[in-house]
């Protein structure tokens, strides 16, 4: 068998050796048609959060009370918040994410792509879905939120765009699976996965259940706007819906904790303490993620309250157990890291820590916000809380911790060494990337604590105007902070996004 | 050892001390909410109502024009004043929740809720309860007014382009 193995992989070593080049930052063997795949992925996933961020100033500056730009305009607040939850929640960490998948399975373990055709269809499936998306929200056809709630009815295409991007999407992860498996047929992976190439494979098997959810949603949904089907089930969108929505976070979560780990080891050789606990952590993921769909209807008139408090809160506390583990194993691995290079002393670590580094900055301030957010979203999943709490700004503090401080963030921080590793270019501007993570986290941190303080006061998320002609409690002093916090973080997404792009255009050429 | 290699054998060890108390710590703060969450639906006052009914929307508007029409505050049209035992009802709709309920205070009531159209959201200003309201489907919740007084109801789920204007009113006499 070892004999078949080494034989197979030294004839695809021979007729594959000219689609390689040696990078010298890492000294990978990087496969080239990969690389071209990784590239079209990470310019798509830096351009979508262009987007959001441009939507998110328009929207984030409509619900500060004392600027309000479209608090008069329902239909620009429609298009606006629309754009901004599809191209930050969907658009941009699928085609982040979609980028790490091909990383951890081709260019981190030497291997080869399994097809570059598949690689590219899904690629244009994915561009395809998300100019559709983008052009109807635009355009006005789409006012109904990334949530889309049947029975308010957008465009068919706006349907459509989601269907292709998922389908795209979808067949990225097959291409992985794939990938993986004939690298180990041409014997570059012996026994079991890389940590990172693990964690992404729990992202990808999320990943599947989310958009198989998705298209249980989405399609009947298209055929009910095409006119092929006479309705389609508020509550059985509503479930189906959040099947991939809030699968999706959890996609989003492992990918982000895939960059925490890649971020200690690029930035400060952190190892992990035990292999096996950061893997049992990563695994339960799996085991409790899809339940905890159950929190986005505790307070609907469908389920009944033992379905509820098992899928909606008890299962979210559990969820909470492996995002914990990870804390500690990362922190852990950091605090030897700083001992292995001489400090002393309970916290004296923490002085060794490289904070001057892109990396590490992203990685300390992702974890700090991504707990705030994990916390706020523990109290939210309470059973009696969310009465308290559904649908207002504690809400949007809670996602914006987790996706926005967490994911993110740590996105942002991971590509500042893959792009310039796969793209073989120096970063534009180390000193931009130095300050963006503090700037952005700052920012995020002044949103999140007045989102929960208005939260607290009841204001609602997702409305342009919050005085209800004047009936409404006096509740504009955090909404009118939180513009501060807007503010910085926006300025944060450009510093991030302008990096991107000149490192790509401009930046200097690695030998 | 690294994260971008795979581990060399015998990396299947048993956790480490620390990293097992803090996984049972992390256990226990994951029982403990378990254990309040659930314990709260005895010992506690608010929880979410689970009274429900399966209602098209055609059938609950007849229920709340019926309601509305018995129970009229003569010569405010829309107004209604609950006799202490009655059922009341508020129906959501693209953009209003009606009708405006007049409630005694200290006399316990259940409300029926439900949606004309889309899903829309019941919040009730100042007292950060809130609740949803999909068509087909009826909510029934009890409550027994503490303080009297005019409160806003205004919808907390993105319903269409006249969402931040979709309020109502319940008011609640000494």
């Amino acid at each position: 068998m070892a004999v078949a193995e080494r034989a197979v992989a030294g004839r695809t070593a021979q007729n594959y050796e000219s689609e390689y080049r040696k990078d010298t930052l890492l000294g990978l063997k990087i496969h080239l048609p990969a690389q071209a795949l990784f590239l079209a992925n990470a310019v798509a996933a830096v351009l979508a959060l262009a987007l959001a961020g441009g939507f998110a100033f328009f929207m984030g500056f409509t619900r500060v009370p004392a600027i309000g730009i479209f608090s008069q305009n329902a239909d620009a607040f429609g298009r606006v918040f629309t754009g901004h939850g599809v191209s930050a929640l969907i658009l941009w960490p699928i085609f982040f994410e979609v980028a790490a998948l091909i990383f951890t399975s081709t260019i981190l373990l030497g291997a080869r792509i399994w097809s570059k055709k598949a690689g590219w269809l899904s690629f244009g499936l994915m561009v395809a879905g998300a100019v559709l998306l983008m052009v109807s929200t635009l355009n006005g056809s789409a006012n109904v939120g990334f949530t889309a709630y049947v029975p308010m009815i957008a465009s068919p295409f706006f349907y459509l765009g989601y269907v292709l991007f998922a389908t795209g999407a979808l067949i990225a992860v097959v291409n992985f699976a794939l990938t993986l498996a004939q690298a180990r047929a041409d014997g570059l992976l012996k026994g079991t996965l890389p940590l990172l190439t693990y964690g992404a494979a729990t992202a990808a098997i999320l990943a599947t259940v989310a958009i198989a959810c998705g298209l249980v949603a989405l399609v009947p949904t298209l055929l009910w706007t095409a006119g092929v089907f006479p309705s389609v089930d508020p509550i059985f969108y509503r479930t189906w819906f959040w099947g991939l929505g809030h699968t999706l976070q959890y996609v989003n979560v492992t990918a982000m904790i895939v960059a925490w780990y890649a971020l200690g080891a690029l930035t400060f050789k952190a190892a992990p303490i035990n292999e096996k606990y950061t893997r049992v952590a990563f695994t339960l993921y799996i085991f409790f993620t899809v339940p905890v769909l159950g929190h986005h209807f505790l307070v609907d008139p469908s389920l009944s309250p033992a379905v509820k408090i098992f899928g909606g809160s008890l299962m979210g506390f559990g969820l909470g157990i492996p995002s914990l583990m990870h804390g500690l194993a990362i922190l852990g691995s950091i605090e030897i890291a700083g001992r292995k290079a001489g400090a002393t002393g309970l916290f004296g670590w923490l002085k060794k820590v490289p904070w001057k580094e892109p990396g590490m900055a992203a990685l300390m301030v992702s974890m700090s916000l991504f707990a705030i957010g994990g916390w706020s979203g523990t109290v939210g999943t309470t059973l009696q809380l969310n009465m308290v709490s559904h649908n207002n700004m504690w809400v949007a503090s809670h996602l914006h911790g987790v996706v926005v401080g967490g994911t993110t963030l740590a996105f942002m921080g991971l590509s500042y060494y893959l792009v310039p590793l796969v793209a073989g270019r120096q970063l534009f501007s180390r000193k931009m990337a130095q300050i963006q993570p503090y700037l952005y986290g700052v920012g995020l941190f002044i949103m999140m604590m007045t989102m929960n303080w208005a939260g607290f006061l009841g204001v609602p998320r997702r409305t342009p105007d919050i005085s209800f002609g004047g009936l409404a409690p006096d509740w504009n002093l955090p909404m009118n902070i939180m513009g501060i916090g807007i503010a910085l973080a926006i300025l944060g997404g450009i510093f991030y996004v302008l990096n991107m792009v000149l490192t790509l255009r401009h930046g200097k050429k690695l030998a | 050892m690294s994260v971008l290699a795979s581990p060399e054998y015998g990396w299947w060890k048993p956790f480490p001390r620390h990293e097992k108390i803090w996984l049972w710590m992390a256990v226990a703060a994951a029982v403990l909410l378990s254990v309040i969450t659930i314990g709260w639906l005895f010992i506690g006052k608010q929880n979410v109502p689970v009274a429900s009914y399966n209602a098209t929307p055609e059938q609950f508007e007849q229920q709340v024009t019926a309601f509305t029409t018995k129970y009229q505050i003569q010569g405010s049209p829309g107004e209604v004043r609950v006799p202490p035992g009655q059922d009341a009802y508020l129906l959501g709709q693209m953009w209003s929740w009606g009708p405006v309920l007049h409630l005694k205070v200290g006399e316990p009531y259940t409300i029926w809720m439900s949606s004309k159209d889309v899903i829309h959201g019941f919040s009730l200003a100042g007292q950060n309860f809130n609740l949803t309201a999909a068509p087909g489907h009826a909510y029934g919740v009890r409550i027994t007014p503490e303080q009297p007084g005019t409160y806003l109801i205004f919808c907390n789920e993105y319903c269409g382009l006249g969402h931040q204007a979709m309020t109502g009113k319940i008011i609640v006499e000494p």
